[in-house]
């Protein structure tokens, strides 16, 4: 037996985080369905872990959308709904696109369901949150052929606040399964059992979703050679866009320019979303390095699908006063001694309303420019 | 800049045309008295510096002269940065403007018209009002530099004129090339900031301004996707719940179905039981019903056959009473006649009776006659004799001719004015006696009495009259006496008056005595007095009636007297004993009265036992009929009873059969009824509630189908609409606003600190350096008025704001000092001030009658620091006091008086 593991492609979900961008996430989730089609073409039928959907209130295009292009696999497919798209009245599952789609099979019982070469045992998830097992009703024991599980829910090795469809670390075993197929968490991750081997595994989401998420973007390939056989378990990578988190630090002459470079150079920028976060102290030679970075980040210049610059850790270097101490005699230099002393965070005199050091800073830079524009 | 020259005419009381001038370049004192026109002449010099030529309207009218219509005309020479320029306005008519300068030593036309307006307002940094007369704030440096009468205090200073003092000052505050840096900052302040500070708004707004209202509008929009998904969460739950809710109506109709269905079926059960009990009961009650009816009828023959043995008994009774109840009747009758012709003996008497009752009747009215006749003829006699009475006394009081109360008080009267005359008359009389030695004889000539009067020896004779009294004495002398004259004929005709009234009030009476007089009233009052008595005994006496009414009663009962002796002649010579006539009477009628009761009480009593006897035969012959009728009936009824051809034995055996019959039937009702029993409570009674609680478990499941289907149907509607995707997009695109707005914020708030910084410093810079105009004006204050008020302190805009004694912890503010003092203040600021202006330029200062409240040592020191003053500054003093200023030396002093009569033509 081969199929395809996927799960939470979270299908119409938001990132507000990248702002306008999302949009853009979101179609490229669906063009990630078609290089997960195209790994299904391999495999005899594709399982669905749960959370297709990212809430059972999302467009009913995007749903006509993704049916059509899960009619579009050449094998049959086997869904759960998962805690973000539920058999809850209102479902997505409850659109009539669903039926007809002949391959696509929507599990909404706690039955065993037969599937080429074994048994799938399905939980399909009908509410937000519980307490319970997914599993515990499934006893594979005494079935004929691959028995595979279909859950969607938290292994209890995964730190949670409260159960979260907690599904025990000993799952696979404990049902009787060859493989429990597994969604709800975006990074892939495999559980092997007390003799090493895996029995049981998170698909991990087909497309990354936000900023920090390790491992995902990926489907599995697994192949189950025979009941009581342990499965061969083959990553596939599916996701195109990339998150980065830049973290750049500057503390001696270059530092900026390195970065610079660093983010000018970044390959497959246009499905790259960057957060570039530089904090440290900027001397004058270097602000030129920093517009460079803010225009290459800039939406309006397009390099990067998203790319956001925080700048609020950055700090005037202290021992920049050449440009403070050229300003003209009187109330400017006056003003400039002033603003330095308050760019400062650790400056103990008294701050006028919305005189935070980083407003400080950011006036001084300000002033820079007016200066080094009539210089100009 | 300073004055030449300044020429008017039709300019208010400047009919004719006046020139003032030439000016000293120091100090000059134009004095005048009041109205004169020294305030006219100041303000002529602002409205040819200041205003427009074309200005008009209702606040310029006034400036022509009274009652005429001329235009006004102003003309001023002045120096401005070392050339002489003239300057002509005509106002109003004709109105028009013209700029000369010197050149060459001749006036040259520089400007016209509006030109020539804008340039001379240059001289003084004024500016332009909107509309009618340049007001304060348009007068530019003149707003420090010329004080109106009455406007010593510093009103707010224009921008411009600030700025331009703090120009004069600033180069000592910024070095080269800061003005450039602040001018930018300025500039890229003011792409976002208005002059108030807030960022600006409408079309000219920045970034900010329009991300944020973008962003609040998305808010809003992500506000109503929110609600629109908390709709959608809550149509789930919703749906959810009425499923929940159906699935629990049908559970419950399932489990109320399965009771109903038992329950049905024992209330059939019940039912089936209930119609044997009916059956059962119905037997019972028929089997009961013949038993009844034949011991009814057993009993009814043994009873009518005992009824029919008594009543013949009875009839035989009857038979034998009827004889003897004959005889009774018989008896009672005669009884009855017995008493009544008894009392009909007894009824005879009343006639005697009666007869008695008369007598002794008629016997009292005779007594009573008697005695009332007797009384009647005393009276009678009584009325007469006061009728005699009071004629007499009347005719007595018609005879005597006596004064009243009101006539003996006028006589009196009368009498006393007429002594009182005499007594005037003897007082006004002159009064000549002679007593003679011998007898003789005098002759009176004037006097009350003339004529011869004999003399008497040693008898005095009294001769009296008036004005004098002469009598001779023949061979004697002539005796005149005199005195003082008095009215005495007017007391003598007073005294006659009185006579006559005396005369004719007591004439009547006969007497002219008034003791007489008054014992004649006394003698009426006690006739008056009698007279009352009598009249009021005989009204007494009459008691209402009159005289004829008692007369007509005596003749009354006279007559009843009459009438009785006629029928009792006896009694005129003895009297009736009325009393023992009465008493007999009385106890004749008594005794007839117990006769007759007697009588009838024995007569009712006859006839009562009379009717008892006839009613009891009566009763009897009823009795008699009855019972025969009774006797036919009941061997009807006997016939009837015995007409089922039975016997006694057969009929007992047929009774015994029935009362085991009934007997069973009970039993058999018995064993229903107790198998009913088992039951309990009604089943019937309990599956209609088991039916009624279906019913509504089947509707509850019917209504909440239909809700499911309702909220469904919402749920659907909702979920078409999208709203999770609707919201994810709404949210991200204000997570991107709101990103945006931080990173123009923060620029925003970063220029703002940079502007505020420069302000700061500027404001702290410019004060370190308005420092020495503080100094300069505390120094000049303290010359004038001494240290008392300590330092002076100016606010914004150089205006002073408070003074600092040294003696005092806080500042005081100018309120709070005398009026003298506080025009001091403003004087001392104004001249530094001044002197800050005149640092490029010597300017002229015009003070217009200002320190009217100073007293003359302070306006001493005054004078001293405008002298000095004078140095650098052009001073013009308007004043109607020359006197104040004589000890300016070196100044200017010019008679405006003198010049417009002087320069009449």
């Amino acid at each position: 037996m081969r199929f395809l593991h996927t799960a939470d492609w979270q299908l119409g979900m938001k990132a507000a985080q990248v702002g306008e961008t999302g949009a853009r996430v979101r179609e490229e989730r669906l063009h990630a369905l078609e290089r997960v089609a195209a790994q299904a073409n391999s495999v005899e039928f594709v399982l669905v872990a749960g959370d297709t959907f990212e809430n059972n209130g999302v467009d009913r295009t995007l749903v006509q959308r993704a049916a059509d292009i899960l009619s579009a696999f050449r094998v049959p497919i086997y869904v759960i709904p998962g805690n973000h798209d539920p058999l809850s009245p209102g479902s997505v599952w409850n659109h009539p696109v669903w039926g007809s789609i002949g391959n696509l099979h929507v599990l909404r019982e706690e039955e065993p369901v037969e599937i080429p070469g074994g048994v799938l045992y399905p939980c399909p998830v009908r509410q937000k949150r519980s307490a319970k097992d997914p599993t515990v009703w499934i006893r594979a024991g005494g079935a004929e052929g691959v028995r595979v599980g279909l859950a969607h829910g938290t292994v209890e090795d995964i730190p949670q606040e409260e159960p979260d469809y907690p599904i025990p670390r000993d799952a696979a075993s404990r049902a009787g399964l060859d493989y429990l197929a597994l969604g709800h968490w975006h990074s892939t991750a495999f559980y092997p059992g007390q003799d090493g081997a895996t029995h049981m595994a998170y698909s991990g989401t087909h497309e990354t979703t936000s900023f920090g998420e390790r491992d995902s973007g990926n489907v599995l390939i697994v192949e189950v050679p025979g009941a009581g056989i342990t499965p061969v378990i083959t990553p596939v990578r599916t996701g195109s866009l990339c998150w980065k988190v830049v973290e750049g630090d500057i503390r001696y002459r270059g530092d900026l320019l390195r970065i610079r470079r660093q983010v000018e150079t970044m390959k497959n920028s246009a499905s790259t979303l960057i957060e570039l976060r530089i904090s440290g102290l900027l001397a004058a030679e270097d602000r030129d390095d920093l517009t460079r970075i803010q225009e290459i980040l800039d939406s309006r210049s397009r390099r990067f699908l998203f790319a956001r610059l925080d700048m609020s850790r950055i700090r005037p270097s202290p021992q920049d006063e050449n440009w403070v101490a050229g300003l003209p005699a009187g109330i400017i230099r006056q003003a400039g001694l002033r603003l330095r002393e308050m760019a400062n965070p650790d400056f103990t005199g008294e701050r006028s309303k919305g005189a935070s050091a980083e407003v400080a800073s950011r006036a001084l830079m300000e002033l820079y420019a007016m200066i080094t524009e009539g210089a100009g | 800049m300073i004055l030449r020259a300044i020429r008017v005419a039709n300019w208010r009381c400047f009919v004719e045309p006046v020139a003032v001038g030439p000016f000293d370049e120091g100090l000059n004192v134009l004095h005048a008295p009041n109205a004169t026109g020294k305030s006219t002449l100041l303000e002529a010099l602002l409205r040819g510096l200041l205003d427009g030529h074309r200005v008009g309207g209702r606040e310029v009218e006034p400036i022509r002269p009274w009652g005429r219509l001329l235009a006004p005309t102003i003309t001023v020479e002045f120096a401005h940065s070392g050339t002489d320029y003239k300057i002509t306005k005509r106002f109003l008519d004709g109105a028009s403007s013209k700029l000369e300068r010197k050149e060459n030593g001749q006036f040259v036309r520089l400007a016209e018209a509006d030109n020539a307006d804008e340039m001379v307002r240059k001289v003084l940094m004024g500016s332009a009002p909107g509309r009618g007369l340049a007001r304060h704030q348009n007068w530019g440096l003149a707003q420090i530099l010329w004080t109106p009468q009455g406007e010593l205090a510093l009103e707010d200073i224009s921008g411009d004129v600030i700025a331009h003092i703090r120009a004069s000052l600033d180069t000592q505050v910024a070095g080269p090339g800061a003005g450039a840096v602040e001018k930018r900052v300025e500039e890229v302040w003011r792409e976002l900031f208005a002059p108030g500070g807030k960022l600006k708004a409408g079309k000219d707004a920045p970034a900010l301004v329009r991300l944020t209202e973008k962003l609040q509008e998305t808010l809003n929009r992500r506000t109503a996707a929110r609600a629109q998904q908390q709709d959608f969460d809550e149509a789930v739950r919703r749906v959810e719940d009425l499923r929940a809710r159906r699935a629990q109506a049908r559970y419950d109709e399932e489990s109320i179905s399965e009771e109903f269905k038992e329950s049905r079926s024992r209330a059939e059960f019940y039912r089936t039981l209930l119609s044997e009990k009916m059956q059962r009961a119905e037997r019972l009650k028929a089997v009961e019903a013949q038993h009844g009816e034949l011991k009814q009828r057993a009993e009814a023959i043994k009873s009518a056959r005992r009824e029919l043995k008594e009543a013949e008994e009875s009839l035989r009774k009857l038979e034998a009473d009827i004889p003897l109840q004959e005889r009774e009747v018989g008896n009672r009758e005669e009884e009855a006649a017995e008493a009544k012709a008894a009392l009909e003996d007894a009824r005879r008497g009343r006639q005697m009776v009666d007869a008695a009752r008369e007598l002794s009747e008629e016997a009292h009215r005779f007594g009573e006659s008697n005695k009332a006749l007797g009384e009647l003829s005393k009276r009678l006699g009584k009325i007469s004799r006061a009728q005699e009475t009071l004629a007499a006394r009347k005719r007595e009081k018609a005879g005597l001719a006596a004064p009243d109360a009101p006539t003996l008080r006028a006589i009196r009267q009368a009498m006393n004015r007429r002594d009182e005359a005499r007594l005037h008359v003897d007082a006004a009389l002159i009064t000549l006696e002679v007593v003679p030695e011998r007898d003789g004889s005098l002759e009176v000539i004037s006097g009350d009495e003339t004529g011869t009067r004999a003399l008497h020896s040693g008898r005095p004779t009294q001769m009296k009259g008036s004005p004098e009294v002469v009598a001779d004495l023949p061979g004697v002398a002539r005796f005149r006496a005199w005195g003082p004259t008095g009215s005495i004929e007017q007391y003598r005709s007073e005294q006659a008056g009185a006579e006559r009234r005396i005369k004719a009030l007591t004439e009547p009476f006969g007497t002219t005595e008034l003791e007489e007089l008054e014992k004649l009233g006394e003698r009426a009052e006690e006739l008056d007095k009698k007279i009352a008595e009598v009249t009021t005994q005989l009204e007494t006496l009459l008691s209402s009636m009159s005289i004829d009414d008692i007369r007509r009663e005596s003749s009354r009962v006279e007559a009843v007297l009459v009438k009785s002796l006629e029928r009792h002649p006896n009694w005129k010579h003895s009297i009736p004993d009325g009393e023992a006539l009465k008493t007999a009477a009385q106890e004749s009628s008594r005794s007839f009265i117990e006769k007759v009761e007697g009588a009838e009480a024995r007569r009712d009593q006859a006839q009562s036992a009379l009717a008892a006897a006839t009613t009891q035969g009566a009763g009897i012959a009823a009795q008699l009929k009855e019972t025969r009728l009774h006797l036919r009936s009941l061997e009807s009824r006997l016939a009837e009873l015995i007409s089922d051809g039975k016997t006694d034995r057969e009929r007992e055996d047929e009774l015994k059969k029935m009362a085991l019959a009934w007997e069973a039937a009970r039993v058999s009702l018995d064993e229903v009824e107790s198998r009913l029993s088992v039951f309990g409570d009604d089943p019937m009674a309990a599956a209609g509630r088991l039916e009624k609680r279906l019913e509504a478990s089947r509707e509850t499941a019917t209504r909440a189908l239909e809700d499911e289907k309702i909220e469904e149907g919402k749920l659907q509607h909702l979920s078409a609409q999208g709203p999770y995707s609707a919201l994810a997009l709404v949210e991200e695109e204000a997570a991107n606003l709101k990103q945006e707005i931080a990173g123009e914020e923060l620029r925003v708030n970063a220029i703002n600190l940079i502007h505020k910084m420069v302000a700061q410093c500027r404001t702290e810079a410019l004060a370190a350096v308005a420092g020495p105009v503080e100094a300069a004006a505390t120094r000049i204050l303290q010359r004038i008025a001494g240290e008392r008020l300590g330092r002076l302190q100016l606010g914004e805009s150089f205006k002073p704001a408070q003074v600092r004694p040294e003696i005092s912890e806080s500042a005081v503010s100018l309120e709070n000092v005398s009026g003298g003092e506080e025009e001091q203040i403003y004087l001392a600021t104004r001249l530094a001030l001044a002197e800050v202006l005149a640092k490029e330029e010597r300017q002229l200062v015009v003070l217009d009658d200002v320190l009217a409240a100073t007293d003359a040592g302070r306006m001493a020191r005054v004078m001293t620091i405008l002298k000095e003053a004078a140095q650098h500054l052009q001073v013009l003093i308007l004043t109607c006091h020359p006197e104040r200023y004589r000890r300016l030396v070196g100044a200017k002093f010019i008679d405006l008086e003198g010049v417009v009569r002087g320069d009449r033509i």
